[in-house]
This record gives C-alpha cells, sequence and structure tokens, in this order.
C-alpha cells in the first residue's frame, strides 16, 4: 500500500463515519472512491466494525486499576527479586550485584562442567526492545572478542525460555579502581601502574576493534590475584565496533553516549554527532581516570556538568581547559588536601611537588581538547606514564635539552660515579705495566684509551655535577612555588611574597604562574607598582600558556603598570611581545585587550601599522553588532578602536567611536572603566580637533571617575565591572590627557 | 534512576527521530515500574490508578513542568506509551498464563467471548492487532499506542508526529476500525 490512497482512506472514513443518514453515507462513498470498488467496499467493511471498534476499545486501558499496577510492580520491584534462586541454562542465579538501564547483573553459580561463581549478565524483563537487544548483543560479541588479564573474560552466552538474551562472564569482585586506591592509601607509584595496566586493557580492545566509551572508576574493578592487585575493565555495555557495526546499532548510539558518563566524556563525545568516535576519545576517558586517581576528583565537576544543562556540557568539554593536576590540589582546601595526600601516603607539598612537571604534562596531554594531539594510542599514554616512573623523559612535555639531559641525569646517578672509579682504577694499572718492556707498546695504548676515557669521563662527570645541582636548585624553587601557593591560600600574602622574592624564573612550572600572578595583583591593587612589575614579569616569563584568554589577561596587567611606571623601554619589548602572541588572534575578547594595551602610549606609525590586523577584526566584528545600541563587549570594542585611531591621528572617526561606546552604560552604572577610558580618549580627540570646551569637560568627567576609584581603593574587579587593571589603563590615558591640556592651552 | 541522565537525554533529542522515543525506553520503564510500586504503597484500597495518571507523574517526577518544550514532552509520552504497552501486556501474559494453566496458549476468541473479555484479554488481543497492523502503517499503529497506552492528547500525538490535531483524530478512528477488523478476521 503506498501512503497516499491510505490517507485518502482514513479521510474518507472519518466523514462517512460522521454521518447517520445511510443514504447520504453511501452517496458519500460512491462520491469519495472515485468508483475504485474495492476501496469502497473496505471503508464499508469497516463503517460496519466502528460502533463496536468504540465499544470495545472504551475504558479498556482505563480499567486496568491499581491492583493491576501493583501486583506489576511486586513482580519487579527492586530489591523483591523473584528471580534469585532460579536456573537459567547451567547457572543458578545467587544474588543480584548491578543494574543497569537495561540488564541486571546477577552473581551466579555455574553447575557444570566445573562449580564457579560468575556474573550473569540478562535483560530486564520487559526491556528486550529490539534496540536493546540489539546494544545487549554488540556487548557480548565485544567481550567475546577479548582476551586480557585486565578485561573481564566472556564465558558463555544464551536465551531464557522465554527468549531473553543472557550472557555469562567472569565474576569480578573487587573495589572500583579509585576506591581501592583510597583504601589502601596506594602511593603514586603504585597507583600508575595500575593505571598503566588499564591502559594495556584499553589497547587490547582497541586492537580487537572494539571502543570502550565509558571508561570510569566503576567499570574497573581491582580485584586481588595471588595478593597482587589486578585492575579488570567490566562493563563494554556502550562499546562500539571500530570499523564495521557489531550489529545495527550505529543508529542510537549518540543517544547512549549520553546516557555516559558526563565527566568522563570527551568533547568529541559530548558532541554527539556520534558517528565520529574513536579510540582517542577513550583516550580522554583515561585521561580523566589518571586525574582522578591523581587528585581525587575529576577535571570538571560532575554534578556541575550535569547541572548545567547539555548546551552547556558540550561548550565546557569543547573549551574550557581543566586545572592542571597540581593546581587542582593546590586550591584545594586544607582538610581536603591533607586527606589526598594521605591517601597517597604523603604530604601536602611533596604530592603537589610530585604532580607539577611531568604528571601535569602527561594529564594534560591526554585531556587535550583537539585529540589530533592527545596521544593517539592507549599504549602511548602507558608509555609516557611508564618513561615518568623510570625517569625517562616524556613524551608530554614540549622537547628542551635541559630537560632530557637532566632526565639523563637523575636516570644515570650511579653510573656517573661509577665511571669515575673505573678511570682512577685504569690509571694505577697503567704505573705496573710501564715496567714490561714487550707489553710498552700494548700499554701505551691503553693508556691513551684510558686517558681518553678519563677525559670523557671526567667531563661527563662534571656535567653531571652541574646538572645535579641545577636539579636541586630546581627541586628547592619548586618547592618555595609550591609552599607559597599554599601560603596564598590561607592569604598570607606577605610570607608568600618573601618566600618567592629571590627566586630565580623556574621555567614550565605552572603552580608558579598562579604564585606570581596572585602577588603581582596583590602588589598591585597596593598601589606598589615596582614590585608588581616585578611579579608579573616573573609571570609572563615562565607562563605561556597556549590558551589565548588568560594569557592575554596577564599582558594586560603589566603593560599599563610598566606605564606607569614610566618604563617605556620594557613597554616596548612588552608590546612586540603582544604582537608576536597575538597576531593572529580570533577571539574579539582577546583582540580587544591586546590593542588597546598595545597603544598605551603614543606609538611610531610602523607599530600602528602592524596593529592594522587586529583592529581590522575587531572593526569587522563590531560592524556586525548595532553600534546604535552597542551591548557590552561592543562597548569595549569601540573604546579599542576609538584608541587606535586616535592614535592613527584619525581624531573624527576615534572622537565617534569613543560616543557610540558611551552610549552603553552597563548594569555596573556608570562607574566604569570603559567609559572613563573613552571620555578621555574622547577628551583627546577634541583636544586635537580644536574643541577645548568640549575636551575639558570630557577629560574632566573621566578624570573624576578615576579619581574616585584610586581614591577608595581599587579592588581586583571581575569581567562584568572591570578590573583594577583597565583603570589603570584609564588613569595611565588621563594622564596623557592632562599633558594635553596644558600643551594644548590656547 | 539519575532523572539529570532522562534531562540531558531530551535536550539533546532531535526533532522528529523515532529512534529517541525508543531509546528512552529504559529509563522510563523503570520509573513507571517504580512509581507503579510506590503509589500502590500509599494509595487506599478500592481506589484506581490509572496508567495515564501514572505516565503524567512519571513526566512530572522525572522532568518536572518547567521550560520543556511540547517537542520533549511528547517524546517522553510516546516512549512512555510504548512502555506502558509493555507493562501491560507482561501483566496480561502472566494472569492469562495462570488462567490457562500455562504455555502461550493461542487467543481464539469468538464473538461471544469477545463480547465478555477482560480487560487482560483485550489488551492482548489489542496488542497483537496493533503487532499486525504496524507491518501495513505503521504510523497510525504508533498513534494508537501513544493514544490507547500513553494517555496522550491528539495535540501531544500531533506535536509528536508532526501532523495537526485533526489527522491525528481520523487516524484514530479508522486504526480502530481497523484493528477491530483484525481482531474479528483474523486472529
Amino acid at each position: 500500500m503506498n501512503a497516499r490512497p491510505q490517507q485518502d482512506e482514513a479521510e474518507i472514513f472519518d466523514d462517512a463515519r460522521r454521518m447517520t443518514n445511510p443514504a447520504e453515507r453511501a452517496a458519500f462513498l460512491e462520491r469519495a472512491c472515485h468508483g475504485d470498488a474495492a476501496l469502497r467496499e473496505r471503508i464499508a467493511q469497516l463503517l460496519n466494525f466502528e460502533p463496536q471498534a468504540q465499544e470495545f476499545f472504551d475504558g479498556v486501558v482505563e480499567n486496568i486499576s491499581a491492583a493491576n499496577l501493583a501486583e506489576i510492580s511486586a513482580a519487579e520491584a527492586p530489591g523483591v527479586d523473584e528471580q534469585i534462586g532460579t536456573v537459567i541454562g547451567r547457572y543458578k542465579l545467587l544474588e543480584k550485584i548491578g543494574e543497569g538501564g537495561c540488564g541486571v547483573v546477577y552473581m551466579a553459580e555455574q553447575q557444570k562442567p566445573v562449580r564457579r561463581r560468575v556474573a550473569l549478565k540478562i535483560i530486564k524483563l520487559g526491556m528486550d526492545t529490539k534496540s536493546v537487544v540489539a546494544r545487549f548483543e554488540a556487548e557480548r560479541q565485544a567481550l567475546a572478542m577479548m582476551d586480557h588479564p585486565n578485561i573481564a573474560r566472556a564465558l558463555d552466552a544464551g536465551a531464557t525460555e522465554t527468549g531473553r538474551p543472557y550472557f555469562v562472564m567472569e565474576l569480578v569482585r573487587g573495589f572500583k579502581i579509585t576506591e581501592y586506591c583510597d583504601q589502601n592509601n596506594l602511593p603514586m607509584a603504585q597507583r600508575l601502574n595500575l593505571f598503566i595496566q588499564v591502559c594495556h586493557a584499553i589497547q587490547h580492545a582497541h586492537q580487537k576493534g572494539v571502543i570502550h566509551r565509558d571508561i570510569k572508576p566503576s567499570n574497573i574493578l581491582v580485584t586481588l590475584h595471588d595478593g597482587v592487585p589486578v585492575p579488570k575493565v567490566i562493563d563494554f555495555g556502550i562499546a562500539k565496533a571500530i570499523e564495521e557495526p557489531l550489529t545495527e546499532l550505529t543508529l542510537f548510539t549518540a543517544y547512549a553516549q549520553l546516557i555516559g558518563t558526563p565527566a568522563y566524556m570527551s568533547p568529541e563525545q559530548a558532541e554527539m554527532s556520534g558517528l565520529d568516535i574513536d579510540t582517542r576519545s577513550d583516550v580522554y576517558s583515561l585521561g580523566v581516570l589518571l586525574y582522578e586517581l591523581l587528585t581525587g576528583k575529576t577535571p570538571f565537576d560532575s554534578q556541575e556538568l550535569i547541572k548545567s544543562g547539555v548546551d552547556h556540557l558540550r561548550r565546557t568539554l569543547r573549551e574550557k581547559e581543566p586545572a592542571v593536576p597540581s593546581m587542582m590540589v593546590t586550591t584545594m582546601q586544607g582538610n581536603e588536601l591533607l586527606a589526598t595526600a594521605e591517601h597517597r601516603r604523603s604530604e601536602p607539598v611533596k604530592l603537589i611537588t610530585a604532580l607539577s612537571g611531568d604528571l601535569d604534562w602527561i594529564v594534560m596531554k591526554a585531556l587535550d581538547k583537539d585529540r589530533q594531539r592527545r596521544y593517539q594510542t592507549a599504549n602511548g599514554l602507558a608509555f609516557d606514564v611508564q618513561r615518568h616512573l623510570t625517569n625517562e623523559p616524556v613524551l608530554a612535555r614540549p622537547p628542551g635539552r635541559f630537560y632530557r639531559l637532566q632526565k639523563l641525569v637523575r636516570r644515570n646517578k650511579i653510573i656517573f660515579a661509577a665511571g669515575t672509579a673505573v678511570a682512577l682504577a685504569l690509571v694505577v694499572g697503567l704505573g705496573i705495566s710501564t715496567v714490561m718492556f714487550f707489553r710498552e707498546r700494548e700499554a701505551r695504548k691503553i693508556a691513551d684509551d684510558a686517558k681518553q676515557r678519563e677525559i670523557q669521563l671526567r667531563e661527563a662527570a662534571e656535567r653531571g655535577r652541574q646538572n645535579e645541582m641545577l636539579l636541586r636548585q630546581e627541586a628547592e624553587s619548586r618547592e618555595k612555588i609550591v609552599q607559597a601557593a599554599v601560603l596564598l591560600r590561607n592569604n598570607r600574602y606577605e610570607e608568600a611574597d618573601r618566600l618567592v622574592a629571590a627566586l630565580p624564573p623556574n621555567q614550565e612550572n605552572l603552580a608558579g604562574a598562579f604564585v606570581f600572578r596572585t602577588l603581582g595583583e596583590w602588589h598591585a591593587l597596593r598601589g606598589e607598582w615596582q614590585p608588581a612589575a616585578e611579579r608579573f614579569a616573573v609571570l609572563l616569563r615562565i607562563n605561556q600558556p597556549d590558551e589565548m584568554y588568560s594569557s592575554s589577561m596577564d599582558f594586560s596587567m603589566q603593560a599599563p603598570v610598566l606605564v606607569q611606571l614610566d618604563k617605556l623601554a620594557d613597554y616596548e619589548q612588552l608590546r612586540r611581545e603582544m604582537m608576536r602572541r597575538f597576531a593572529d588572534v580570533s577571539d574579539p575578547q582577546v583582540a580587544e585587550r591586546v590593542l588597546k594595551n598595545s597603544l598605551l602610549v603614543p606609538a611610531s606609525g610602523e607599530a600602528v601599522k602592524t596593529l592594522q590586523p587586529i583592529a581590522s577584526y575587531i572593526s569587522v566584528y563590531v560592524q556586525g553588532m548595532s553600534t546604535a545600541y552597542p551591548d557590552k563587549t561592543t562597548a569595549w570594542q569601540l573604546s579599542a578602536l576609538g584608541l587606535y585611531y586616535f592614535r592613527q591621528g584619525n581624531f573624527a572617526e576615534a572622537a565617534d567611536d569613543c560616543r557610540k561606546c558611551l552610549r552603553y552604560v552597563g548594569p555596573e552604572g556608570p562607574d566604569s572603566p570603559r567609559l572613563a577610558a573613552a571620555n578621555v580618549i574622547l577628551a583627546m580627540c577634541e583636544f586635537n580637533l580644536g574643541h577645548r570646551e568640549p575636551a575639558l569637560e570630557k577629560l574632566a568627567a573621566g578624570k573624576s571617575l578615576i579619581e574616585q576609584k584610586f581614591q577608595d581603593g581599587l579592588k581586583r574587579g571581575n569581567g562584568f565591572a572591570g578590573y583594577w587593571f583597565d583603570w589603570l589603563l584609564a588613569r595611565v590615558l588621563s594622564q596623557e590627557a592632562e599633558a594635553m591640556k596644558m600643551q594644548k592651552a590656547p | 534512576m539519575p532523572d539529570h541522565d532522562l534531562t540531558l537525554l531530551l535536550q539533546s533529542l532531535g526533532k522528529d527521530d523515532g529512534q529517541a522515543s525508543s531509546e528512552l525506553l529504559p529509563l522510563v520503564y523503570e520509573e513507571l515500574r517504580r512509581l507503579a510500586g510506590a503509589r500502590m504503597r500509599q494509595e487506599m484500597a478500592g481506589h484506581t490508578l490509572q496508567p495515564t495518571a501514572l505516565v503524567h507523574e512519571a513526566w512530572m517526577r522525572m522532568v518536572g513542568e518547567s521550560d520543556r518544550t511540547w517537542k520533549n514532552r511528547a517524546h517522553f509520552f510516546a516512549a512512555a506509551a510504548e512502555c506502558m504497552r509493555r507493562i501491560l501486556i507482561e501483566s496480561a501474559r502472566r494472569k492469562s498464563r495462570l488462567k490457562r494453566g500455562g504455555g502461550q496458549a493461542k487467543l481464539n476468541i469468538d464473538d461471544l467471548e469477545l463480547a465478555a473479555a477482560s480487560p487482560d484479554d483485550k489488551i492482548l488481543l489489542i496488542d497483537e492487532a496493533i503487532g499486525r497492523l504496524e507491518k501495513d502503517d505503521p504510523e497510525k499503529a504508533r498513534v494508537v499506542v501513544m493514544k490507547f497506552f500513553g494517555g496522550m492528547t491528539n495535540q501531544e500525538i500531533g506535536e509528536h508526529l508532526g501532523v495537526t490535531e485533526r489527522t491525528v483524530e481520523r487516524h484514530w478512528a479508522y486504526a480502530r476500525a481497523c484493528l477491530f477488523q483484525i481482531i474479528r478476521t483474523e486472529i
């Protein structure tokens, strides 16, 4: 039957059944069926059944009473499980041990051929819909393909008398991997060893063409084999075949993903296209697992992820950079930090020190938003963790010669020392051998060789010694940074500041960035510009994150501080550095910050020219928005553009942008650094255009805002009301305008 | 059962995707059963608890009333309807098996019996007829399931299927007659 006539059939039927007069109805049918006798006959027959049909259907469902439903729910209610003790195939159900969306897992006893306990997973009663069965079948097949000591083994499969499929697995008795680690206070190295085994299991699955897609602690149980802890991956419930579908499950896996676990989900998994998940998605989840084993927390709080709704969840996973593990631990409250350390048989400072460095890098590489930049395989991740354990350079670390060398020395401490001893022994032996003339030549050769070797070894030893020293220094300063971070958490700024004041900047230390940024801001808010500039200088030297947003913030702090201090050479250098880093910026807020902070002082035509791409990026952005009624972001952009045109000498255009900017007063009210700056820039334009009166008025308006702010004491601020450095920027410009007022005096 | 999972799932549902409803099944099923049990312990004897009321309550508990679109609500109800169908069929089968002394005796009912059929028997008959209608005319079969087992209004069904209320009404009347014809002549 094709759809079109059927549509008509239903319509004809419906119209006809409403006609009470048989003759009228017959005439209507004749007409409506266009002479299609078969159709007319069918409808006429249906019409005959119509009254009975109505009666038959009426109240059937309504008559199902509470009693029926009670009976149904009693039969299946959790805890009142009638199935305990029943025998399915060769298995007797003993106890329910788990329950998922559509399957139940029982501990069961196998009677023949061997008596043993197994886990039997069966589809819930009534849940045997096509899609559920397909998924269930996929899991069974996935498990059956795998043969690995760290994956629960599939043993058997079958169907009950009523046709519900089940399968039988090795019974894994153990704890969630995170629980096991914490209960036994496993130190870091042992945790990492367990983790490596998990990676190998997942790699095995990948080699068999199966993506697990739901790696999380509750799916990895640790069980003891002869006293040795062995992790086992148990649940392949939403696993997916890599190459070809195991069954017809491809359609709905996209939805299954969201029934997965948000905290462990890779960004591409959350996107839910579902078609584009590969093994690197598991690598991401392994990264989350590693994160949790190290810090006790997941990179993003799962409750928050869930509460935030699906769009926000996706955005978080796609855009937000999680705190690196060492930072995550550093920001814990005192008690929590202590407990976390104790669970790892460590102390807070030692724990943080242990995490910062290799482990931070490894975890962050596994968690990269861009799967191209993750470890490409689970084995790759495992190898890097292994390298860390044996003090070899890890791949996650950006390559640097010094770093590789220090690893070499750390690894070969004993060999370096032993080398020197061997050299000495050779020299002594040489003294004896010289008496023997006939061996002289040979001896000389040995002596030469030995000498050569001695020199080499001595050099190596010397290098080693130096490296050891550097290494010790590095370790010491790293420790100090960590202590400072802990002090800062407790608002003990003076002590922290003293601790790090004389510290050589320690590269690649992310906790250091936090310490120096916090201290720099602390000084700045107290108006201590000189020490602030020093802290920020260290911050900018040690912290070069790829992430543009936060690093543009760091530059925005230092730029006005340097101008305030009149350190124009340093400022010029900073400006160049900004240009180098943010040349191809693609974030409107970052562009705005970079543009205005590059133009805090009059700039050469050349310098203004280099900013052209950023300015045009912003102006394109602004053109897309309503400048008649600008919003907050547009208003900020307009103020930056105004400054740009002003520096270019295009005063009319600059003044225009400033005026547009001033049209928007945000919820924070007129007390905004953006309005202050726009007033000041506008004033400077007016001076240059020869409009002295309006210029003085605007300058006064801007200055009164600024002076009030600094008089009241600067606050750190926020993205809405503006930060302290936005105010400082306005003040720096107002000082320039003030000078202009004198210069251009009539 | 984690309610937020359902919320996420609902939010993520694309448009006109029949698959989505069946994806909801496990979640809804669980909740419906749990609810039925819980409600029974509270209800006084003699009160009847209508399945449709149960579905509505499940919706309220799992998703709440606020800020959900009709589309999601309709999705949920379609899934719930399918669940209700399974729950009722299961119960009816169990009882019918007991009555007939086990085994899955084929229903064979003449007119007289049909008139006096118990609600359970009726449900089994209707379900089987729906099964046949699904083969010929899946869309109308879906309307029946939603209307009959899910207690959805014509508006809700229309939302879910993307057709007008009027069309739903026609389909329902037509399908009902077809089903009855199937029951009378084929089963």
